[in-house]
């Protein structure tokens, strides 16, 4: 499937077994969805906050227990939907203004928006795995290409003391090694990329 | 497409990738990475289901007329923790109220314990260093943690 990529489950079963640096991995992994879903809600900073602790806590609760832990994504999305919608609960609550319900506030975002918070998330997760397997020359000047505002590649050259028209063969080099990665080359496979890349600059400005 | 994305392509989704992860602040990881200090132990997890700073009405009413400057409620399947915090003190009730320790514990990794009397109620002084959760165990068996609290 996603060869070295999809260990996520072998990361669970080893913070499961007590290892900190897997537990680590999997925030680093995937703290970036649970963040774009709590955005999605549009929560503030503090109620971020209090959504992001308990979904953690709860893994680290079930990690012996995930019944798919190849499907931790999915599982992480769920229940940070869950405890944003507790959140959001125990706001309206304590508004007196508003209505004091106790069915669940409508969901802010759909099942199929969700599902591309997940698509996403593996991809730039498998993104960030590739760019640190590259070597340091590379990841110099990957750095330097993706920066924004974008710097000049007079600029590039000056800092890296490489000429300007070695920069473009350079890059195509870095950007091969990096699309031949052990974690992006299996996730790339079948992969197709989201319309929102694809378009990037493009659509927008019609 | 099964050629995959081309370098264009490959470059704009590594920018995002590297910008999804470099947009989150340094303390939304750590503390996802510090929760891992539960892992085995077996407690159950209170979470915050009042807040009185969030509630219009509590700080228009009550916080003239007395010393309490928060109250908070965490609530389990089993339990429910009401804290009261002063300008000195940390004042809790816990129910059923229960014999037993409670000790506060913040990121830093500090702690302090205070008993819990046979009427379920604590007091600590001073207020430990913010944030920080409360864990709360009984001779029974009882085994309860709150969530992180931020004063």
């Amino acid at each position: 499937m996603r060869g070295d990529y999809s260990s996520v489950a072998l990361l669970v079963a080893r913070a499961a077994d007590g290892d900190q640096a897997a537990w680590n991995e999997i925030v680093e992994r995937y703290a970036p969805l649970v963040w774009s879903i709590c955005i999605r809600y549009r929560l503030s900073s503090h109620d971020i906050e209090d959504v992001s602790q308990s979904v953690w806590l709860l893994l680290v609760e079930h990690l012996g227990n995930l019944r798919e832990p190849a499907a931790l994504p999915g599982w992480l999305a769920t229940t940070t939907q869950h405890e944003c919608q507790r959140v959001l609960r125990a706001a309206r609550r304590y508004d007196r203004f508003g209505p004091v319900p106790d069915e669940l506030p409508p969901p802010l975002a759909d099942d199929t928006v969700i599902e591309q918070e997940i698509i996403t998330a593996e991809r730039n997760a498998a993104l960030r795995a590739a760019f640190g397997e590259l070597a340091p020359r590379c990841r110099e000047l990957l750095s330097m290409l993706i920066t924004d505002p974008p710097l000049s590649y007079a600029k590039i050259s000056a800092t890296l003391q490489i000429p300007v028209g070695s920069i473009g063969p350079q890059r195509a080099r870095c950007l091969e090694r990096l699309r031949n990665s052990r974690s992006l080359s299996a996730f790339i496979d079948g992969e197709t990329m989201p319309a929102h890349v694809r378009a990037s600059g493009g659509e927008t400005g019609a | 497409m099964r050629d995959g994305w081309d370098d264009d392509q490959l470059l704009a989704a590594l920018g995002e990738a590297m910008k999804a992860r470099e947009t989150l602040p340094a303390q939304f990881i750590e503390a996802a990475k510090n929760a891992y200090a539960w892992h085995n132990i077996d407690a159950e997890l209170a979470q915050l289901t009042y807040d009185s700073s969030r509630d219009e009405s509590w700080s228009a009413a009550v916080r003239s007329e007395t010393a309490s400057i928060r109250a908070l409620t965490f609530t389990s399947a089993h339990f429910a923790i009401e804290l009261e915090v002063t300008e000195d003190f940390l004042l809790g009730q816990i129910m059923p109220p229960r014999e037993g320790t409670i000790e506060a514990q913040t990121r830093a990794g500090a702690t302090t314990a205070t008993p819990v009397d046979e009427i379920g109620f604590f007091s600590m002084e001073p207020i430990p260093a913010s944030p920080f959760r409360l864990h709360y165990r009984t001779a029974e068996g009882t085994d309860l943690v709150t969530g992180w609290i931020t004063l």
